[in-house]
């Protein structure tokens, strides 16, 4: 095994940004699944979506996003997690960015829906990137030493 | 069928089941489907929640587009400057809301009472536009009127922008 192969496939590497990327997204999600209709309203405000599936998506992503990262801090079902919270983090890039494109400002919804703070697309855009380059190690980290469920791959 | 595509459509079906179980206990109730007005009604008038008697007049988009071309109507953009350099109506000038103790003098200084104004900020979700018409009033500014579909019904209207300061 040379050294990049054992970066890779690194336990403790794979454990810890297994449970970083699990907690951040059992965090986002919090927020959104108390307060649907404030996290409607932002999707809303996206302009991506017809408005029939605002809701839907509404009440749906925040319990993708929690039942992800419970499975992903368990270690169990990682690999199906991971591709899921990849997708996820495709679409909000494409999201966030097509609206930093229209020069929108724009409340993100990734972590609470509450915040009236200033918005600023581009740190959403490499928050979100960021995020994607863990997901994308651990798609190709096969370190199962410490999952609660050891699936065959 | 490969495992992580297995292993996500389960999931995907558990996050289904909780979440339907779980509307309106661990949260307000909210619709499936809501009531969100679509958007591509041009002549809709979105008035915001936060709207009282006294406030400027509201406008859609189609009354904003006519009043374009009126030489009378200035276009003030009520953003932050970077989202102003970003794109905005042609020829409007950024005053903006938040930051309208640093802005004010300068740019009111080129802002006659004459004139009639049409206030934007980024679309529905932005309220800088109505706090500025207020403000406007309030400071002896007869014709104001919020153009609050703003920015983003502007923009995909494909109706006149430019980028830069």
């Amino acid at each position: 095994m040379n050294s990049g192969s054992k970066l890779l496939h690194n336990d403790y590497l794979g454990l810890l940004l297994r449970l970083f990327l699990g907690v951040v997204f059992v965090y986002a999600s919090i927020d959104k699944i108390v307060l649907p209709a404030q996290f409607a309203r932002i999707i809303y405000n996206y302009h991506l979506v017809p408005a029939e599936l605002v809701n839907i998506i509404a009440l749906l992503l925040p319990w993708i996003e929690l039942v992800c990262g419970v499975v992903l801090i368990l270690g169990i079902y990682k690999q199906g997690s991971v591709l899921i919270i990849n997708l996820m983090l495709v679409v909000f890039a494409v999201a966030v960015g097509i609206n930093m494109f229209r020069g929108v400002d724009l409340e993100c919804g990734c972590f609470t829906v509450s915040s009236k703070a200033k918005s600023n697309a581009l740190v959403f855009f490499l928050r979100d990137l960021g995020l994607l380059a863990i997901g994308i190690y651990l798609t190709f980290n096969r370190s199962t030493r410490f999952n609660l469920i050891k699936s065959r791959s | 069928m490969s495992t992580s595509i297995r292993q996500a459509i389960l999931l995907l079906l558990l996050a289904i089941v909780l979440s339907a179980a779980s509307t309106g206990i661990l949260s307000d109730r909210i619709p499936y489907v809501g009531n969100w007005p679509s958007l591509a009604g041009s002549n809709s008038v979105i008035v915001p929640p936060s709207a009282v008697e006294g406030d400027p007049p509201f406008i859609s988009l189609d009354e904003a587009a006519a009043k374009y071309q009126s030489p009378n109507v200035i276009f003030i953009d009520a953003r932050y400057p970077e989202d102003y350099d970003y794109g905005h109506i042609k020829d409007a000038i950024n005053l903006p809301y938040e930051e309208l103790e640093y802005f004010w003098a300068d740019v009111t200084a080129g802002m006659p009472k004459s004139k009639e104004y049409v206030i934007y900020c980024s679309g529905d979700e932005c309220e800088s536009s109505l706090f500025l018409g207020r403000e406007m009033l309030y400071e002896g500014y007869s014709d104001v009127l919020v153009f609050y579909g703003g920015w983003r019904e502007w923009e995909r209207a494909g109706l006149p922008t430019e980028r830069g300061k």
